[in-house]
Parts: C-alpha cells; structure tokens; sequence
C-alpha cells in the first residue's frame, strides 16, 4: 500500500505552486505544504524526487548568498574601513578591513571602485548583513580577463557533475575559467573568437540546462565555433 | 539619464579598451558594422503607424498618432509635429518610473532633430485652416530593451512608423464643423534622415555601441545623414573629438546610409 | 480636438446573446501569451488578448532605493501599471493618471498574496506592466501577464495568479467584456484569484449586480480564470519543452 501519492515525474518542469505529492515524503527545497497537505512546488523549476524527500532545482531566480559561497563581486564603495561590494543579489556585501585575519597584507585591500574582486561569503544573516572575505590565498582582485554571466540557478550546469562541463569548457576554448555561485563568470581567453564562443555555449548551457545529453552538445557546439 | 559607473568594472573598462585598440570588439563586429536589424510584425499598438524594431539585443516600439488642434503661433502655416521618449523602467534595472530625464529628452530631440531638419514630414501639407486649425502629429517613443544605441533604433523605428502612418481625412464645412472622413491619407516620408552614433574609445571609433561600450567610452557623437548625403544634424554628448575624427565619422555614417535607408524602406 | 468619435453600438446583446463581435455570453476572445520578451528584465511576458497588448517585467529580488523603504523581514511588493501613449485611439498624455495609481494599487494587492515576500527580507521585487494597446480588460490581463513575469523570474511564489473580467449586459453575465460592453454595459467585475487555492486577490465592480447576478458572475469568473490558468501554464513551460523537442 503507497503512503506517498506523486503528481510529477522526476525532472518534469514544474510551475509555482503546482502539486507536487501527497503523503509519506518530505518536503525538501523550495517547496511548501499547504492546508491540505498537498506539496507544492514554490518555483518555476525541474522536480527532484528522491527516495523520500521531493525537492525542486529552480530553473530561475535571483542570488541569496549563503555562507562559503565563491563570490565574484564589483567594488561600488570605499569609505573608511569598508569596501561595499556588488555582487549580483539584493544583498551588499560588505569587506571590512578590520576584521582581516593578521598575516594578510594589507596592500590586498587596497581596492577602487570599479575593481572585481573574487571573494567568498563569511557570513550572512540573511537579510541585512552580508560579509565577505578575500583573506585566503587565491581571493583577491582579479587583474585581467572578462566577466560574462549566467543565472545563478545555472551555476551547477555550468560546472556540472565533477567539474566535468567545466572542463569542457576550459580545453575547448583554451581559457582559464572561474566560475562563481552568483553567476558571474571570470574568463580568461586567448582571443575574441573563444570569448564569443564561450558566450554561446552558456547561452546554450542555460537554454537547455533541463535536456539531458548536454555535454555532448556543448561540445559539439564549442569544436564549430573554433574551427 | 542613469548611472553608467553602476554598469561598468575594470575588467570590462581594460579589456575591451585592449581590445579595439586592435581593431575587435567583444561580440566580434568591425568596427563600423551594425548589429542585426529586424523589425518585429504585428499590430501592437493602436498608433496611426507603429514601428517595433530590434537592434541586437536593443527594442524599442515607436507610435505615431495624430490629432487636430491650433498651429503654434509662430508657424500658423504648418503642422504640429511633437516628439516624445520614454526610458521605460521595463527596459534596464537602471531606468527608474517617472518623467523623462535630461537623457530621455535630448533623445528625443536628437531624433526629432534629424526628421525636422530636413523636412521630413511636409508639415505645410498638415494645414486644414491656416492659423486656426491644424493636424497635430505625435511621435511617441518608447524604449522597451536597453542595450546601447538608442538614438539610431529610435531614429529608425520612428522613420517607419511615419512612412507607414495613415490619417483619417477631415473636412471643414461651411457651417464651421469638422466632419472627420472615412477615407486615409499617408503621411509621406519626404526624407530618410539616418543617425548613426558612433563613441570614441582608446583612439578608435565605433559605430553603433552596444551598453558596455558605450559606458566605457571616452567620447560620443550622432549624426544625420539624409538622401542627398548632407549632414542634417549632429549632436555631440561626452568627450572631445578631433576635427579629423568627425570628418571620418560623417564619411563613414555617408557610406552606411543606403543600407539602413533600404531597411527603413523595405519595412514601410 | 478628437479625430475619433464613439458611437454608441445600436444592440449591444441580442436576444439569443449575440454579442457586438459575434461572441456568445460564456465565450472569450482569443489568447496569446509568452516570457521572455525582454532581455534586461529578470522575467517577463507578453500578452496579447483581443486587441489588447501588454508587456510585463519584473526586476527583482533586488536591493531597495530608496533605503529608507526597507522592510526587514519580507520583500517589499511594487507595481506599476501604465498606458502608452498610442495604446487608445485617442493619445494620451504620458505619465500617471488617477486610475493608473489606482490600478497599480489594486494590481499590487493581488499579486502580493501569492509572492513568498518572506523569503526575501530587505529586497524589493518591481512589478511594470505597460499597456501598449488597450482594448477592455487591461488590468486582468497585465495581472496574468505581471503572474508571468515573476514565475519567469524565479520569484518564490504560492502559485500563480489568473484574471478575468465579467460583465453583465442587460440580462446576460458575460464572460470577458469587450470595448462596447465597458463603455456601455451595466457592469463590469475585475476578477483575479490565486487558481490552485482558489483565494480571490483581486475583486472590484461597477454598476449594479443582482444578489444573484453577482453569484453567477462569480460562478462565470471562476471558470474563465480556470481556463486562463491553463494558458498561463503553458506559457511557462513552453520555451522548455520547445528546446526538448528541438533537441531530441
């Protein structure tokens, strides 16, 4: 005898506040439970149906920082002991140069607005208070290359299962890549022509995220572009 | 108009400064070439002549409509001719709701520039009684997708909703009232008064910015070029310009004109 | 001085409930909908319902200006609604007018119950629909079409809102009054409601309505949002499954 009644399939493209399940499962990410108990989806996005948990991987939507996240940001503001930064979410981030760990050079701080900086999220309270760090060796201002971006409910396609899209992305073109959880992208190609290319292929990579097989077509796409 | 610093980082600044100076630009075009132009089919407005037309990823939807009304008092012989812009907030995180800024407004001078000009709408032909009553016609304009080059989208959006207006008909009787006909008459386009717009970055001039290019540019300029190769109108904004500069930017707007001026005609 | 005159149509209904465009009481005119119009936009829509054209966009979660409106435990809900210029025969002046404010009041209110504001505390989600064309019905079709907009945004929501209007002609309930029947008709009833738990966001009336007319009319407007509901799913999910089939 079945406990759970399920109304989707997994992966099925699913709108607000489609039912999604009855019963005996628990409800996971962005989903909701109403008066009836029914489980319903709380965004436009693919269920994912675990054994007993259904949750649902939004197609879309805007950037909440959460805690060790990388961050690609853009310096807007310095004044004093603080660098406000942008990056990409209703939230600010803020980089206090105070609260830098000791040994770190201070000379890392030294930003303008203007600067990108990669950082990651120290701490967020979740509605006002957003930290960032750039103390760790690796983080810091970026000096060369572009930044394009993608939706950051993509993030995780771009990268894709054991970096394997990512790499894909990075031999094809032959450019360095660093891909942040708030969607903007640092690359550095070796001309205009993998730039371009790499433009469409994230293009491509956010239209048909929800289509399986998508690393083969990536690929495919990336070797005519750079013929 | 909006805060162009919001838009731009160093990154972006330094790379496609590097960039140009070579020659290339990020999305691959020449340095004098367009962007893809389509104008979009369909009704979508309730305008006398409508336009809606893309420009890469630029969209911007032009209304013509008219009215009748008094002449100003200083050219009772002629038509009213009014533009309008609005910088739609639907258009750019950076467009705030509210009345036309000064960037919305010397757009829509810029453009109505360009068609005044030269004449492009007869407005001597809009006259029912002269001094007393007047076709008034309303060139709205409205941005839809910002992603740089508004002057030249709207320039042409507007020149094919003029070509493709068509007004009712009026007749004054005897008896002073006006009966407003059941027959059309076309508001003829005299003219195809292009602007190109083109920005200065580094040493090299682009025509036709895209957003980013245009909020890292040094300098930037629009200039009408009609049928007969003359220029009509400029309008410089930010930066300096060199005399050398602005003689090769007329040059190269002169070399472009038939082949947005075919676009504008075809849509019509 | 107006180049456009109304004339009032002879019979707005005939006996057997002929309407002025051939329609019957219970049918509705045609619709189109679709997302993604806009590029800077975080989501929106296009409709296209009669004669009507809307566009819809919504801009957020996005940090708040200015920030002394700031609501720290939820998101902060705007809506703007407003009319081109060349969307009525005859122009309008740009800008606000007092139904505009008021339809962007109304329009807010009913989108706000299905919007998971909590999620986003200190942000502010815009809301813009533009009527570009105007042919009876324009704020139940921006609702649908600003509904839209924030799904293809990724807003959290309860579920979307549908709208629709009803209208009472003589003594028929009609469903989706046209231009004559808002001009002229005895009533006109905006309704919007959440479909999925059939809450009620948006009611408004003119005229007047029998105990009983206002029930049938509620009953009619029930069904028409259930219809609209299935337009708007699909409207949604169609630029998915277009590239499964493009790529399969």
């Amino acid at each position: 005898m079945s406990e759970v009644v399920l109304l989707v399939r997994d992966k099925e493209v699913v709108i607000p506040g489609q039912p999604l399940a009855k019963g005996k499962i628990r409800p996971g990410k962005d989903v909701y439970v109403d008066e009836s108990g029914t489980i319903r989806s709380k965004k436009l996005g693919l269920v994912s149906l675990k054994e007993d948990e259904i949750s649902i991987v939004p197609l879309v939507g805007a950037y909440i920082p959460k805690e060790d996240d990388l961050v690609i940001g853009i310096v807007s503001k310095v004044s004093g002991n603080t660098i406000l930064v942008d990056i990409r979410s209703p939230y600010q981030g803020a980089l206090p140069i105070q609260r830098r760990a000791e040994r770190v050079d201070l000379r890392k701080y030294d930003l303008r607005v203007g600067d990108v900086i990669l950082a990651k999220v120290r701490s967020f309270d979740g509605a006002s208070s957003l930290i960032l760090t750039i103390d760790a060796e690796g983080l810091g201002k970026l000096e060369s290359g572009y930044l394009l971006e993608v939706d950051p409910a993509k993030v995780p396609r771009v990268i894709g299962k054991r970096q394997s899209m990512l790499s894909i992305l990075k031999e094809a073109t032959r450019s360095e890549i660093i891909v942040a959880n708030n969607g903007r992208i640092w690359v550095k190609p070796p001309s205009v022509k993998e730039l371009i290319a790499l433009e469409k292929a994230l293009k491509k990579i956010e239209e048909e995220s929800h289509v399986s097989g998508l690393s083969d077509r990536i690929s495919s796409l990336l070797s005519q572009e750079l013929r | 108009m909006f805060d162009q610093e919001i838009l731009t980082h160093n990154l972006m600044k330094d790379y496609i400064r590097d960039l140009v100076e070579k020659g290339q630009r990020v999305d691959g075009r020449g340095l004098y070439e367009y962007r893809p132009i389509e104008v979009i089919n369909g009704t979508f407005t309730k305008a006398e002549g409508e336009a809606w037309l893309k420009l890469g990823e630029t969209q911007v939807l032009v209304g013509v409509k008219a009215d009748l009304g008094e002449p100003f008092p200083d050219t009772p012989d002629k038509g009213v001719f009014v533009s309008n812009a609005e910088l739609l907030p639907v258009a750019s995180p950076t467009f705030e709701p509210g009345p036309p800024d000064e960037g919305a407004i010397e757009l829509a001078r810029v453009v109505d520039r360009a068609i005044r000009s030269v004449d492009a709408i007869d407005l001597g032909s809009l006259v029912i009684v002269p001094g007393k009553l007047v076709y008034m016609i309303f060139l709205d304009m409205y941005v839809l997708d910002y992603d740089g080059n508004l002057e030249d989208s709207l320039t042409l959006a507007s020149l094919i909703a003029l070509g493709r207006s068509e007004i009712p008909e009026v007749e004054l009787k005897e008896n002073g009232e006006i009966e407003v006909k059941e027959s059309k008459r076309k508001l003829e386009l005299k003219d195809i008064p292009i602007n190109f717009s083109f920005v200065k970055i580094g040493s090299k001039i682009l025509l036709d910015p895209t957003v980013e290019e245009e909020s890292v540019s040094d300098a930037s300029i629009t200039v009408a070029i009609n049928k007969d190769g003359k220029v009509c109108s400029v309008q410089k904004r930010h930066g300096t310009f060199s005399v050398e500069e602005i003689l090769n930017i007329v040059n190269v707007a002169k070399g472009k004109w038939p082949e947005l001026a075919s676009i504008v005609r075809e849509a019509i | 001085m107006p180049l456009y005159v109304e004339r009032k149509p002879e019979r707005l209904i005939t006996e057997e409930g002929m309407r002025t465009d051939g329609r019957l009481p219970h049918e509705m005119r045609p619709i189109k909908m679709m997302v993604g119009v806009l590029e800077k936009a975080d989501g929106s829509a296009f409709v296209e319902w009669g004669g009507n054209r809307i566009l819809a966009a919504v801009f957020g979660p996005r940090e708040v200006h200015p920030k002394h409106m700031v609501l720290p435990d939820r998101a902060l809900i705007r809506a703007r609604y407003n009319m081109a210029p060349f969307s009525t025969p005859e122009r309008r002046r740009p800008g606000p007018d007092r139904r505009s404010i008021e339809l962007s009041k109304v329009i807010r209110e009913a989108l706000k119950p299905a919007i998971f504001a909590e999620n986003y505390p200190g942000s502010v989600i815009d809301i813009f629909i533009e009527v570009l064309r105007s042919d009876a019905g324009t704020r139940v079709a921006g609702i649908n079409a600003a509904s839209l907009a924030l799904a293809s945004a990724g807003v959290a929501m309860r579920g979307l809102v549908s709208a629709c209007s009803i209208g009472r002609v003589g003594n028929f309930i009609v469903v989706d009054p046209n231009h004559d029947e808002d001009m002229w008709g005895d009533s006109d009833m905006p309704l919007a409601m959440m479909m999925e738990s059939e809450e009620i966001t948006l009611l408004q009336a003119d005229g007047t309505l029998s105990e009983e007319e206002f029930k049938e009319a509620l009953d009619l407007g029930r069904r028409a949002i259930r219809f609209v509901y299935e337009v708007q799913k699909e409207a949604l999910k169609r630029p998915y499954y277009l590239v499964e089939r493009r790529v399969v």
